[in-house]
């Protein structure tokens, strides 16, 4: 199963959800940062529940970013 | 692992990989300005969001993340911002949230700075803030119009001790599209579950209840994820880009970052170990104040006494519903005038003179000569603070040498107004 992240596309050999994809792409703090799936928003407490189909586009920017 | 004090002292059980080094049971301090990257592209990245990263602490620093991540996992919420003070809390929250043209709907009894800093600081910038009485809703209404970005409230007021309902005003508030702020320091989200009861950001000073001991100033933004930021005209880019994160990445992307009032690593620390302790903590200085509050209305020098605990209080019954059954910590009582305030005020020897709240000490002082100070005696007056006013925040000592010390004191009082 092909999904772009971030532009980029990435194989996943069975079905995967957001939270297995923040994981293999080690996103850490997950509670830093947003993520839509297909342009839209996926709720942090949606990140188990969301089931990601063949070609969806995944994704995430965190809100922390940088400074001085 | 569900209660409320199990998860103050254990926090989210960390994952095998986000173990500290040596195991520790309390997370190290990381007291660093900056954090290094193996690579250019690693330091782009994290300017950019396409990675997770500190990188400068004035935006975030692991210390205060912890912290952070602590206070959301008992407050609930979306997320947390942690600031350098309460005060600091409230002026980024607000400056996010509203500009030069429009307009605050703010309780009238409300804080001495927070007046100070909506009514003085921020109104020569053109935010102006309509003052209202908040038990009234119909006046809360008609203070809003389009230009309004937030009501502004706390939910016990200081030192009026007043209580609104949240839930009323939460609900008339998001009728108009306009997201309700909850300064909840007075009962804590362990007494006042402020966003389950309609508040989209709570507001904490974590130097009173969460600090404890008095040790460390620090401030909270707690964005509870209720309000849909797209209805906020200055979340513009913001919720187009983080969608139900506008606030928080507003707050870390610009506003927090820019007025740099940030959480210090050290101050973090010992937060997040008062923290541990609030439960216990808040319960004993609740029932200190309860005692305290009925042992004051047997005492012949005292005019009267305010605490929402006693049954006479106007707003008991919404305080019992909206705070778990329990009251806060802080109560007022009425004197003859200041003098007899200031007479009761140095005859005290255990129960200290001092501005703080919620700290494990009793404190006194007399709010119209200090907190209030810069406001002439009728602003006061409309604030509920009188001359004879004194107000007490309820410590976790023993009640009888608590009561020992108040009964020394206003017996000295009640001698001298004799001879």
């Amino acid at each position: 199963m092909r999904i772009k992240v971030n532009g980029e596309d990435k194989e996943f050999s069975q079905e995967v959800n957001v939270s297995r994809v923040l994981t293999e792409q080690n996103v850490e703090s997950p509670e830093m940062v947003a993520v839509q799936v297909n342009g839209a928003f996926v709720d942090k407490e949606q990140f188990e529940a969301h089931t990601l189909r063949d070609g969806d586009s995944v994704e995430f920017l965190y809100f922390m970013g940088g400074g001085a | 692992m569900s209660g409320f004090a199990t998860r103050a002292v254990h926090g989210p059980l960390p994952g095998p990989a986000e173990r500290w080094q040596h195991g520790d049971l309390r997370p190290p301090v990381h007291d660093t300005v900056a954090f290094e990257f193996a690579t250019a592209e690693e330091i782009a990245d994290a300017f950019a969001g396409r990675r997770p990263a500190h990188s400068y602490s004035r935006i975030s620093n692991p210390t205060v993340a912890a912290f952070e991540r602590r206070i959301q996992e008992l407050a609930g919420g979306r997320g947390v911002v942690a600031q350098a003070s309460g005060m600091a809390a409230i002026a980024t929250t607000i400056l996010a949230l509203a500009g030069a043209g429009s307009n605050i709907v703010a309780g009238r009894s409300l804080f001495g700075n927070t007046v100070s800093l909506l009514a003085r600081t921020l109104e020569p910038w053109g935010l102006e803030t309509r003052f209202v009485e908040m038990k009234d809703q119909a006046a809360v209404a008609a203070a809003i119009d389009q230009n309004t970005r937030a009501i502004f409230l706390e939910s016990i007021t200081n030192p009026r001790l007043e209580v609104c309902d949240l839930p009323a005003l939460a609900e008339l508030g998001r009728g108009r599209g306009v997201p309700l702020l909850v300064d909840n320091t007075a009962p804590t989200f362990y007494l006042c579950r402020a966003g389950e009861l309609g508040a989209a950001v709570e507001i904490i000073s974590s130097t009173k209840y969460i600090s404890g001991g008095g040790a460390a100033v620090g401030g909270l933004i707690i964005d509870h994820g209720s309000f849909d930021w797209q209805r906020s005209p200055r979340m513009g880019e913001f919720a187009r880009r983080f969608g139900p994160f506008a606030l928080l990445a507003a707050l870390r992307r610009e506003t927090a970052r820019d007025l740099g009032a940030c959480l210090a690593p050290h101050n973090a620390y010992l937060q997040t170990l008062g923290l541990e302790t609030l439960a216990l903590r808040v319960d004993r200085s609740c029932a200190n104040a309860l005692e305290l509050a009925r042992f004051l209305t047997t005492q012949p020098a005292v005019r009267k006494v305010n605490y929402p605990g006693l049954e006479d209080h106007p707003d008991h019954e919404l305080a019992r519903r909206q705070f778990n059954g329990r009251f806060g910590g802080i109560l007022t009582c009425e004197l003859a005038d200041r003098q007899a305030c200031f007479a009761m005020l140095d005859k005290l020897q255990l129960i200290r003179r001092a501005t703080n709240i919620n700290d494990n000490k009793t404190l006194a002082i007399h709010p119209a000569s200090t907190i209030f100070a810069e406001f002439d005696a009728a602003e006061r007056e409309a604030m509920g603070v009188s001359e004879g006013l004194l107000r007490i925040s309820a410590g976790i000592e023993d009640l009888a040498d608590l009561q020992d010390d108040l009964r020394q004191a206003l017996a000295a009082l009640t001698k001298e107004a004799k001879e």
